[in-house]
């Protein structure tokens, strides 16, 4: 037996959670009631955040940056037309979870809070320098993506706190993409690669999902390959440099060993995929 | 103990309904234990077979993953209110004619999200029926006659 409570305003939520010291907040519930159906957790309230208006829709702000409401479902950011260039990483990473009828239930706050390390949404927030605006019982605050994921499964997130929305610096018209390897449609995936080229086309931004606790990003390396991508040696010299930071682990997914090997590939084709766009364009 | 239940108002395949449901109830329990709507299937109870599939706001989720508090004055469809839906009937007349009916257990599900598809998709290819009925997990057919009785409805349908 749950107690579900259904607060309009992020205050509400907050001070509920507060109040009830074994309650969750409910987004979508695609993990959540998944979880709790198998008695992996047992929560004496569900606090919803499906009413509160502040949570939803994906606006624009004055300096064209864009902020998605923490209630934003997978088919809406999937569909989101304001996610081009820079962003479209962000968009294709969101038509890749799961599957049409699960993309329908689950939010980004949802998916970001739960910081599954094959979740399809972390390397792309990373891969597009996200930052998470957070509310809790001390108040407001933010937090850039890179700062978030402290563990395996453990986040930055304190008790109490809700996620209320993700915000991106504005697109700028360059190529984007993520590219998902999961053993069937529809899974989590064994590894994945989100990239975006820099404005002027010299450099790129990386990140590997699901070796490791987090998105795996090397700025420094992403630095050193600046002007050099149609280097081979300085690209390889790159992804042996994200292999030695990868930390994979062996699951039904995949072997650790098989996920390191995947990295410089993964890299390397989605590299070519990009400036080959760019070179078309 | 008794679990506590709570009254929620709902509609249901187009009539507004009020039940009692354990507290935190899924949708899924409220319709097959307390309202004995029994169209949606508990398979996994996981969000993964898709066999308990049903609409929410005329949008297809997982009726184990939804909590019937969420559907609180929202409107919920499940397969016994699709009669007289002319898509819905095209399609199960080409799954029955292809054999994509064995023991029945994934059909519904397969039906809602399949409807879905041919909404926004009015002409698939075979690919994109496979992927967009990946989450419909089925024990009996092997899926090739169900994606045979998707594109065939969809081939109708848009004649
Ligand atoms: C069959 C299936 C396949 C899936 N495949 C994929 C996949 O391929 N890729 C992928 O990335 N994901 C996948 N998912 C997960 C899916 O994306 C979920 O929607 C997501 O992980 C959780 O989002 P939710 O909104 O449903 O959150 P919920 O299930 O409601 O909550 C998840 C957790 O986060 C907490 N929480 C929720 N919202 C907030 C908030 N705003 N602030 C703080 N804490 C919060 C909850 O208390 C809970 O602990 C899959 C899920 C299912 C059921
Ligand atoms: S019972 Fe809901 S998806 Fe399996
Ligand atoms: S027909 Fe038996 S599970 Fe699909």
């Amino acid at each position: 037996m749950t107690e579900v409570f259904n607060p309009e305003t992020v205050e509400e939520a907050v001070a509920l959670l507060a109040q009830h010291g074994e309650a969750m907040p409910l987004s979508g519930g695609a993990t959540l009631i998944a979880m709790r159906n198998a008695a992996l957790v047992e929560p004496s309230h569900l606090i919803s955040l499906d009413r509160i208006p502040d949570l939803r829709g994906i606006s624009r702000d004055d300096g064209g940056g864009i902020r998605i409401g923490a209630m934003t479902r997978h088919f809406e950011t999937a569909a989101c037309v304001e996610l081009t260039g820079s962003l479209q990483v962000l968009r294709r990473a969101a038509g890749m979870i799961a599957n049409r009828v699960v993309r329908n239930m689950g939010t980004m706050g949802g998916s970001v809070a739960n910081a599954d390390p094959a979740a399809d949404y972390l390397p792309a927030l990373s891969c597009c320098d996200a930052v998470l605006e957070i509310a809790g019982p001390d108040g407001r605050r933010t937090l850039s993506i890179h700062d978030y994921i402290e563990d395996w499964y453990e986040t930055a997130l304190e008790e109490g706190e809700i996620i209320t929305a993700i915000t991106l610096p504005a697109p700028v018209e360059v190529s984007s993409t993520y590219r998902k390897i999961a053993r069937v449609s529809g899974d989590y995936a064994t590894a994945s690669c989100a990239m975006a080229l820099d404005p002027d086309g010299q450099g790129l931004r990386v990140a590997i999902g699901a070796c490791g606790p987090g998105p795996l990003r090397d700025r420094a390396g992403e630095k050193a390959l600046r002007g050099k991508l149609d280097d081979p040696s300085a690209v390889s010299e790159f992804t042996s440099r994200l292999v030695a930071l990868a930390d994979p682990v062996d699951d039904v997914r995949g072997s650790a060993e098989y996920r390191l090997r995947l990295i410089p590939r993964l890299v390397t084709s989605v590299l070519s995929e990009l400036t080959t766009q760019k070179e078309m364009a | 103990m008794m679990a506590k239940k709570v009254l929620h108002s709902l509609t249901l395949n187009g009539e507004e309904v009020e039940v009692a449901s354990v507290a935190g109830a899924t949708l899924l329990e409220t319709l097959r234990e307390d309202l004995r709507v029994l169209s949606s299937k508990r398979g996994c109870n996981q969000g993964v077979c898709g066999a308990c599939t049903v609409l929410l706001d005329g949008k297809p989720v997982r009726a184990c993953l939804t909590l019937t508090a969420r559907c609180e004055g929202h409107a919920v469809q499940t397969m016994e209110g699709m009669n007289g839906d002319h898509v819905m009937a095209t399609l199960q007349r080409h799954m029955v004619e292809s054999g994509g009916v064995q023991c029945g257990f994934c059909t519904g599900g397969v039906l809602i999200s399949a409807r879905e598809l041919l909404e926004s998709d009015p002409s698939p290819s075979r690919e994109t029926v496979k992927t967009a009925l990946s989450g419909n997990i089925c024990r009996c057919t092997g899926y090739r006659t169900i994606v045979d009785a998707v594109c065939g409805a969809a081939e109708e349908l848009s004649q």
